[in-house]
């Protein structure tokens, strides 16, 4: 028996290699043929042929050495670097990404899809990233329109209670000093274009990175989207990998720009707000977007929309899928599409050094201006207001509100903040959706 | 001739920063006047409390009519 198989396969392998040698020849002059008809007919080939084209297929290969006249998913040549240790080196970041996730707890929600993304992106030969491939698909379908951002912030809206903004209003102004993070970040960009020679940021791109210190991801991805899709990848990691270490970047800004005393405030109890004043709030401020800033109605929009929903009270069936389900499958989508943005050959540039640099910039810089902005609030009359919770002003809902609470518990164990910073931090999403509003009418 | 990007820069800081903090202390403004409209002309009724609270007075008047009534048959009876 055993004798028998060995037979065969030593019969196989002669046969093979026979026909390899035979047809060596034939092969070379007839490949450009076969290449162009190969998609009418199949060409029956000889077992060497088939051996030869197996291997000339394999991933091994392809990352030795690869395909010359392959393209990258743009369509555009790709550099032999890109194609080998370039992907090499995105798997081994796609596979931190997912160390991070899952060891570190950094916003695993969506590290994880996007991280995934990454590693599927930069397959070679398979072209899941490039138009046919099913992560291209998802990229056109809801990204490269920014219709995915949009049903995770009508999802957001679902999730989020105004309460604390409405029972004590002027909190909001700390989620607009906040967005100077933005602001200034931009012209750090744009100064950095000018005055380095190593980075060449066009003033759309570098408003797409500035947005980064807006701390809102669907924000971020909406904006990179529409004005640099080239730098989405980077953008959105560095977005989601900063809201994640929120915990981290903060609390040392926090500390060091306010005194003992300060952060032992403590703030008057809030209000009662009615049912009505949060069902009219949305409303408000969709009717008050459409007055003064149309561009950034679609952010806002869907986000009331989500709330109005939720705070009406008699369609809990839409509004709890709006928070769980829906926002669950958008996330899958959303993380895997921007995933495909973290091929080699548009990740691997110094481009994105300047915006993971510029996006912990752009963050501090939003924290240091919500503190800021609480001390000079109390410099006029009325309650007080502890400047731990200005740094909640960046969106980062919401950890960003966790982070006030657990330093300002950290100086006296009775003082809760999370509510009160819940005010500036929902007032932050609101803040940035109308810097990304602004933004985008300077470019119409 | 060559933009200054960073003067550029500078004028998208001074527009952006500025709107924003005029869309936000519009909506604070409006956001006290809702308020203040809210509670003078729709003021909350406390469902839990003052319904249930009258509700629960008529039922303790029918319980103590049910009580006459059942002393009042028991002593004729």
């Amino acid at each position: 028996m055993k004798k028998n198989v060995i037979k065969i396969l030593t019969l196989l392998m002669l046969f093979g290699f026979s026909s390899l040698y035979a047809s060596g020849s034939a092969a070379d002059t007839s490949s450009h043929e076969v290449s162009t008809k190969k998609v009418e007919t199949y060409q029956t080939q000889s077992f060497g042929e088939m051996i030869e084209g197996f291997i000339n297929s394999t991933g091994i290969k392809a990352f030795v050495s690869p395909n010359p006249d392959e393209l990258s998913s743009h369509g555009e040549k790709m550099s032999d670097f890109h194609k080998s240790w370039g992907r090499i080196i995105m798997i081994l970041i796609a596979f931190l990404l997912f160390y991070l996730a899952i060891a570190k707890g950094f916003e695993p929600l969506l590290l994880l899809p996007i991280g995934f993304g990454g590693l599927l992106a930069n397959i070679p030969v398979a072209g899941i990233a490039g138009p046919d491939g099913f992560l291209g698909i998802m990229y056109e379908m809801g990204l490269a329109n920014q219709f995915f951002p949009i049903l995770i912030f009508m999802g957001v809206g679902a999730m989020t209670d105004f309460g604390p903004l409405l029972s004590n209003p002027k909190t909001a102004l700390l989620g607009g000093a906040a967005q100077f993070g933005i602001f200034g970040t931009l012209v750090g960009a744009v100064a950095l274009a000018q005055y380095t020679p190593l980075f060449d940021f066009t003033l759309q791109q570098a408003s797409a990175i500035s947005i980064i210190g807006g701390a809102d991801g669907p924000t971020s991805i909406f904006i990179a989207t529409k004005l640099a899709p080239e730098l989405l990848g980077a953008i959105a990691v560095a977005s989601y990998s900063y809201m994640a270490m929120v915990p981290i970047i903060q609390p040392p800004i926090m500390k060091a720009l306010t005194t003992d005393a300060e952060r032992r405030i403590k703030m008057s109890t809030m209000r009662h707000v009615s049912r009505l004043e949060k069902l009219v709030f949305p409303i408000m401020v969709l009717v008050l977007a459409i007055l003064v800033l149309p561009d950034a109605t679609p952010l806002i929009g869907a986000f009331m929309f989500g709330n109005f929903l939720k705070e009406s009270g008699v369609v809990d069936r839409l509004s709890d899928t709006m928070q769980n389900a829906l926002i669950n499958i958008v996330t899958i989508f959303l993380g895997l599409a921007v995933g495909s943005k973290l091929a080699a050959d548009q990740f691997l540039v110094a481009d994105t050094l300047a915006i993971l640099a510029l996006g912990v910039v752009a963050f501090s810089a939003g924290t240091a201006a919500g503190v800021i902005m609480a001390k000079i609030m109390n410099l006029f009359p009325g309650n007080k207001i502890n400047p731990l919770i200005g740094s909640a002003g960046v969106s980062a809902v919401p950890m960003a509100a966790r982070v006030s609470n657990k330093v300002g518990m950290e100086y006296d164990r009775s003082n809760m903040l999370l509510m009160h910073a819940m005010g500036p931090n929902v007032a932050g999403v609101i803040g940035s959706a109308v810097a990304a509003g602004i933004l985008i009418s300077l470019f119409s | 001739m060559e933009t200054n990007l960073v003067v550029e820069g500078v004028k998208f800081m001074g527009l952006g920063m500025g709107a924003v903090f005029l869309f936000l202390a519009v909506m604070i403004f409006l956001m006290s006047i809702m308020s203040r409209v809210v509670h003078k002309f729709f003021p909350e009724v406390q469902p839990s409390a003052s319904s249930s609270s009258s509700s629960a007075q008529n039922n303790q008047k029918k319980v103590v009519a049910a009580i006459t009534a059942a002393i009042k048959f028991h002593r004729e009876g």
